[in-house]
């Protein structure tokens, strides 16, 4: 009891200070919402897909700024997709640097890609790292027997 | 002035561009403040103007600066002035003073020199006269033999030369002095007056001796020099005192002691025999003596030899005496001189002799007594020698002898053996010292005339640029003021931009409350008290984001940040619909709404149609506030550039429309010669109300932000005052001007004047004939029916207007009953006396068969009891020959209007009734005509074409925008049928279902697990294909959609999309026709599908790509084209237009919102027949597929059907509905999104 009691508090804690911190927007509770008992896994699913997906890109985008002449549609593109994929998750501020990077890309500034490549990486290493903290707890949750609380939308 | 002013500004320039202004500047900067703070003593202006003050000081000192300089060039100046003057008044006048003196000097000394040349003179006369007095003498005693006879020569010679002495008073002495030894003189001692005959003895002297006489003897000189006569010691000298006068010996003669003896001139002196000076001393005069002496020739001999020596010695006191005087007017000295430096004449009193053993002695002029003479005697030498040669004259102007300048001249006399030189010594002091001190004053004067100058000069600078420095100052200050003004504006602009940018955030909320209020709404599990209270908050919310609205588009056109769409639109439609719209919220009020526009619109303009639509509601919105009873005019008419030159053809009433207005036009017409090539239109227009009206005063201040009328109007009727406001800027933009003008009438008329661009096509609106019409207008409305009325008349259409049902009988007995043969006795006294409705009526009758066109107001109808059923069967039997159209509005109750649709043949529409209606009315009469005619052939029901009239027209109302569903609502209410029923089942439902996505956590932790069945209903059998290249949200996509019921295919990208529709499209053909061949065959492995969500970046085709293919082949196919949905991570207003553009029906936004798509799916799937599903015939959500519906447009429409189905569908239209209707169109003009 105290022990899922503990647990179930500190996901409810932890995920609420995802939010808050905007990591995550409301996306991410839609996605939860998503889930029933048909498909139990399909956050994580979801979630372990956006990784994969997002680390292609980011190696993508990587080796095209590193190019002699880069290909800003390309890199647009990459961007783009990653956007797309990262607002569809709910991965707010990757989404947001998404956005800034596009402007770059557009205005063909290597520096400012370069730079935002950082950025993204960065944003995108951070949300990784909550989110699997987050199933962790999740499983950990499960395994107590607690079962996995509700998002509250904000 | 100039130049020190120009001056001044170079200055100025310099000054400030250099650092010295700064460090000046600097220097002075406590004491300028302190300046300052003295003046500001008016403690109220107090910091602020300490503040300019400080900041305008820089300008200040430059002006101080400025001054300071030009009093410095001018000090400089009048010094140079002053300087020059004295120099060269100085030269001048010591050049001419050195010419006078020069004159004078040369005058002074003059004089005694003449003085001395006549001495001279005079002495050398008498020498001269005496030496040929005793040559005369000695001829007649020639040879004197004896003693006697010696004697004798002697005595006579002695008064001959006594006359001669006696004549001359100046003479000192005459001597003459024979060969023999014997010498004969007379003298005067001028200082005891005495005069004394002084003769030697003779005993010395033998008559005979003549051998010193020789001239052998001569030459050897002895015995005849002086010393020799002096030295003669053996010679006894004798004096006899003598009567200066007579002559008369007055004394005994004494022999005189050899140093009393006076200087006798000897053969020595003159060996040449000429005439020799020199200068003698003697002690019986204290002055030098001149003494000349002559030979006297032996007259009788031819060889020439010397008989005696005349010697004539002349004093040269009166010289001194002269000189005295003349330096005693004067002043100075003057001296003569010998050549060898012996003073002769002094015009001082000092000795000029001394004394010493061997007697006086001269005395040099170098130690004389006189300190001046020694001085200068001594400059003299020392500056020229001691020997001036003769002839040599000096002119000295400063010589500084002792202490003291002093002038020197000498002048040089010539005389033979005694060459005489005169100085003359004059102070500096005598002749300068008056010019010198003259000039001394005259510096002074002038100095000081110039310190006045300089004074004065400076306060005149002071005063004269006293203005300028306080002009300076003040635009100084003008300048801080309008810097800050400036900064003021600037930060108001961020304001507006700000809150521009702002708009999408601050009506965001505003619409997540709305819309959460309208699902709480549609929660049935509200307690009566509860739903009213949520009701209010609603009303509340629109109230707020109205105003929200209202600032935003101010901030928004203040920012600059608005953009005038240009696209084509209808005009008329748009106007219309706005007329529709305000019309409900009129009739509540009693007014009257009516659109009067001009034949010559055209039907399509370019221009913004929502800030079109925003402008004219916003105008009537204002005008419906303050407008309790009375109407409302919307007149439109479009003035035609060219026509403005013949102005006189307008019809009467526009005549009013401003002059100013016309002018200006005109104005552009006539300057702006492109005003043809960019294709503008000038479309007037005029607001007329029946209000309170707008004080003449406030005309122009209504426009203002923030202002109103009449302030106790807020209390009255609310607002805020921007609407106003927001329609000027708008009218602006569009290049128009709006204005408040006269009006005769209670009320406000509005002109305003739109520039918008003219379509290609020149198509009219209301250009439609209706040749052998007969319409008869029963309406209440009066100025409705005069408008219309007069507009059918000028379209050649007969018309009869009445606004009563009595009349109506009367008219319609008399059209159309053919049994009454009375025709002219059928009408009532009242209808009978109008001459105008009885022509009209004769011109009917003229008609050969005429279609006649009944249009009653369902108000002339007694509604209060069941009169009217009554009053509708009494029409029955004109059915036949007439088309009647029912006006009705929207509080007509259902009975009527299914007892009126009961009649097959009657038309109804909805108020107001304007000229397009009245078009479209009576098109459907005519239509309706000819078609009862053809179902009279075929003998066919009425009930049919009734039904299809209703269907124009409710087509005709709802094709444009989902406000007209109010109108098409009621048609469709009108039509029974037991899917309604299913129906509203369903919305509720659904409903329910939203209610629960959006709150679900509230009800159940874990809703994702058990969410209701009916959830999955909504999209039960849909199939979908999503087009989606991430894998991600192919899932994410997929979940939600399976979740709501639909079955979805996926493709990675656009090529495949095309694909499967082609393969879709090719199994429909063929399945088709294998339904025609009667030999159903099934193909069941090729899905059909309902819809697309369509990514639009995709590899290989993209979603625009894509969308193009598909219509192509489904135009090639002839099939009916699929919804599309775009789904993009843009949110770019572009990337929607675009979108549509190619075809596309909808757009949504990544990341995926399920409730959005849900709707958005349904929305388009919904209202088209699908055979597959077999489930749209459930859900007949009327609004058409066009471009313009709004995605959340189904959202509303189900909420105001929930709304309907609530209040059990009799009073839809509530008040609040009404409210937020206009509000809808205005946010949803310029933001898509916010209302869900």
């Amino acid at each position: 009891m105290d022990a899922v009691t503990r647990l179930h508090r500190q996901l409810v804690d932890y995920s609420n200070s995802l939010f808050q911190e905007g990591i995550l927007d409301n996306q991410f509770g839609h996605l939860q919402q998503l889930q029933d008992e048909s498909n139990p896994d399909f956050v994580a699913e979801v979630v372990n897909l956006y990784f994969k997906d997002s680390e292609r890109l980011l190696n993508e985008i990587t080796v095209a700024l590193d190019q002699q002449n880069v290909d800003f549609t390309k890199v647009g593109g990459h961007v783009h997709q990653l956007k797309g994929s990262s607002s569809s998750i709910g991965a707010q501020r990757v989404n947001n640097v998404c956005t800034a990077f596009r402007s770059f890309c557009e205005e063909k500034n290597i520096e400012g890609c370069q730079q935002y490549l950082q950025h993204l990486k960065q944003e995108y290493y951070l949300v990784k790292n909550k989110l699997q903290t987050l199933f962790q707890l999740q499983q950990q949750l499960l395994s107590a027997g607690g079962s996995i609380p509700a998002y509250e939308m904000r | 002035m100039a130049t020190p002013l120009t001056l001044k500004r170079v200055f100025e320039s310099i000054c400030i561009s250099s650092g010295i202004a700064g460090s000046w500047r600097s220097r002075r900067a406590p004491r300028g403040r302190r300046m300052i703070r003295k003046d500001a003593a008016d403690q109220q202006q107090g910091d602020e103007f300490q503040h300019a003050a400080a900041r305008c000081l820089s300008s200040y000192y430059s002006v101080f600066v400025a001054r300071l300089a030009i009093m410095i060039m001018l000090a400089i100046l009048i010094g140079l002035l002053t300087v020059l003057t004295w120099h060269f008044t100085r030269v001048y006048t010591t050049k001419s003073l050195d010419t006078l003196a020069y004159g004078l000097r040369y005058e002074l000394l003059q004089r005694p020199l003449l003085r001395m040349w006549n001495i001279v003179n005079s002495t050398a006369e008498i020498t001269a006269a005496q030496v040929k007095l005793s040559e005369y003498v000695i001829k007649r005693y020639n040879k004197p033999a004896t003693q006697a006879e010696q004697i004798q020569l002697y005595e006579v010679m002695r008064d001959v030369t006594w006359a001669m002495f006696a004549s001359r008073k100046a003479l000192n002495a005459i001597t003459i002095n024979y060969k023999n030894g014997f010498v004969q003189a007379f003298h005067r001692d001028h200082r005891s007056n005495n005069t004394f005959y002084i003769y030697s003895d003779l005993s010395n002297y033998s008559i005979g001796t003549s051998g010193p006489y020789d001239s052998n003897l001569i030459s050897s000189r002895e015995g005849w020099n002086d010393q020799s006569i002096k030295g003669n010691i053996s010679a006894i000298w004798y004096r006899e005192p003598l009567d200066p006068i007579t002559g008369e010996k007055i004394g005994k003669a004494s022999p005189i002691p050899p140093d009393d003896l006076i200087n006798i001139a000897g053969i020595s002196q003159v060996p040449d025999g000429v005439a020799s000076w020199h200068v003698a001393v003697s002690k019986f005069t204290n002055s030098p003596l001149l003494s000349a002496a002559l030979p006297v020739w032996d007259p009788t001999t031819s060889n020439k030899s010397i008989v005696a020596v005349v010697g004539v010695t002349t004093a040269l006191s009166s010289v001194g005496q002269l000189m005295k005087e003349l330096v005693e007017v004067h002043s100075g000295h003057i001296y003569l001189t010998s050549q060898e430096g012996y003073l002769l004449a002094t015009s001082t009193n000092a000795p000029l002799l001394t004394n010493s053993s061997t007697g006086p002695n001269l005395v040099k002029a170098v130690d004389s007594d006189n300190p001046v003479i020694q001085m200068g005697a001594q400059w003299l030498q020392s500056e020229y020698g001691s020997k001036v040669p003769p002839g040599h004259v000096i002119h000295v102007q400063n010589a500084k002898l002792g202490h003291k300048q002093y002038y020197m001249d000498t002048f040089f006399l010539n005389l033979k053996r005694l060459p005489i030189v005169g100085v003359i010594i004059i102070p500096r002091e005598y002749i300068m010292g008056k010019a010198d001190e003259r000039a001394y004053k005259t510096l002074i004067i002038l100095i000081s005339a110039s310190v006045c100058i300089l004074v004065i000069g400076c306060i005149c600078i002071l005063i004269l640029t006293n203005g300028v420095s306080k002009e300076m100052k003040l635009r100084a200050e003008l300048i801080s003021h309008l810097d800050a003004r400036r900064k003021a504006e600037a930060s108001n602009n961020y304001k507006s931009q700000f809150l521009a940018n702002m708009s999408h955030e601050l009506r965001t909320p505003m619409a997540a409350i709305i819309g959460l209020l309208e699902i709480l709404k549609s929660d049935d599990q509200l307690t009566n008290e509860q739903y009213s209270t949520v009701c209010q908050i609603k009303k509340s919310s629109y109230a707020l984001l109205r105003l929200l609205n209202r600032i935003l588009d101010l901030s928004k056109v203040e920012s600059g940040k608005m953009e005038l769409e240009n696209t084509e639109f209808d005009l008329q439609k748009e106007l219309e619909e706005l007329v529709d719209m305000f019309s409900v919220q009129c009739s509540n009020h009693n007014v009257e709404t009516v659109l009067d526009l001009s034949d010559n619109i055209p039907r399509n303009i370019r221009g913004d149609p929502g800030r079109v639509f925003q402008i004219f509601s916003n105008l009537i919105n204002n005008s419906i506030k303050f407008t309790s009873s009375g109407h409302i005019i919307i007149r439109g008419w479009c003035e035609n550039l060219d026509t403005f030159k013949n102005a006189a053809e307008f019809p009467t009433d526009r005549k009013k429309f401003g002059r100013a207005f016309r002018t200006k036009l005109k104005q552009q017409a006539n300057n702006a010669m492109n005003f043809r090539e960019d294709n503008k239109l000038a479309l007037c227009f005029e607001v007329d109300d029946t209000g309170c009206g707008i004080d003449q005063s406030k005309w122009e201040t209504v426009f203002e932000s923030f202002e109103q009328g009449d302030p106790s109007t807020t209390r009255k009727h609310g607002g805020t005052g921007l609407g106003l406001s927001i329609v000027r800027t708008l009218v602006n933009k569009m290049g128009g001007e709006i204005k408040v003008v006269k009006k005769n009438s209670p009320g406000t008329l509005m002109q305003l004047y739109l520039l918008l661009g003219a379509s290609s096509e020149s198509k009219q609106i209301y250009d439609a004939d209706f040749p052998n019409t007969v319409v008869v207008l029963a309406t209440v409305g009066s100025m409705e029916r005069m408008i219309i009325s007069q507009w059918l008349r000028k379209k050649k259409v007969s018309t009869l207007e009445t606004s009563e049902w009595h009349g109506l009988t009367q008219i319609l007995r008399e059209l159309l009953d053919p049994i009454s043969p009375v025709s002219s006795n059928g009408f009532d006294a009242p209808y009978s006396s109008r001459e105008p409705l009885k022509a009209e009526m004769t011109n009917i009758k003229a008609l050969i068969d005429p279609v006649y066109v009944v249009v009653i107001d369902i108000a002339l109808l007694d509604l209060s009891s069941d009169l009217w059923r009554e009053q509708l069967n009494s029409l029955d039997i004109f059915h036949r020959k007439a088309m009647f159209a029912w006006v009705v509005n929207h509080q007509t109750t259902s009975p009527i209007k299914t007892e009126l649709s009961r009649e097959g043949q009657n038309i109804v529409v909805t108020k107001p009734l304007y000229k397009g209606k009245m078009i479209q009315l009576l098109e459907t009469a005519v239509r309706g005509k000819i078609l009862g005619m053809q179902n009279r052939i075929s003998s066919t029901t009425n009930e049919g074409n009734g039904e299809e009239i209703r269907g124009s027209i409710a087509n005709y109302s709802a094709s444009k925008h989902q406000k007209f569903r109010k109108c098409s609502f009621e048609f469709s209410s009108i039509c029974p049928g037991e899917s309604s029923s299913r129906r509203e089942d369903l919305i509720h439902t659904m409903f329910r279902e939203r209610h629960q996505i959006g709150s679900s956590r509230r009800d159940q932790p874990c809703s994702s697990s058990n969410s209701s069945s009916n959830q999955k209903r909504i999209l039960e059998g849909l199939r979908i294909l999503l087009a989606e290249d991430t894998p991600l949200i192919q899932i994410v996509a997929c979940k939600i959609l399976e979740k709501v019921g639909a079955t979805v295919s996926v493709v990675p990208d656009g090529l495949q999309a095309v694909e499967a529709l082609n393969r879709m499209l090719a199994a429909e053909s063929s399945r088709r026709r294998s339904l025609l061949q009667g030999s159903p065959s099934e193909t069941p492995d090729t899905p059909r599908f309902d819809l697309i969500l369509m990514d639009c970046q995709m590899p290989k085709m993209d979603g625009y790509e894509a969308t193009i293919e598909i219509r192509k082949s489904e135009s090639e196919h002839g099939a009916r084209n699929i919804p599309i949905v775009a789904l993009t991570a843009h949110a770019m207003n572009a990337d929607e237009k675009k979108c549509l553009g190619v075809g596309m029906n909808a757009y949504l936004t990544k990341p995926i919102d399920s409730e959005r798509m849900v709707s958005t799916i349904l929305r388009l799937t919904k209202n088209m027949p699908s055979e597959a599903t077999g489930t749209t015939s459930l859900v007949h959500i009327r609004f058409m597929p066009a471009p313009q519906a709004r995605h959340y447009s189904c959202m509303y429409s189900v909420c105001i059907e929930e709304q309907l189905r609530r209040k059990g569908g009799q009073d839809a239209k509530t008040a609040d509905d009404d409210d937020e209707q206009p509000q809808r169109w205005a946010s949803e003009c310029d933001d898509d999104d916010v209302l869900i």
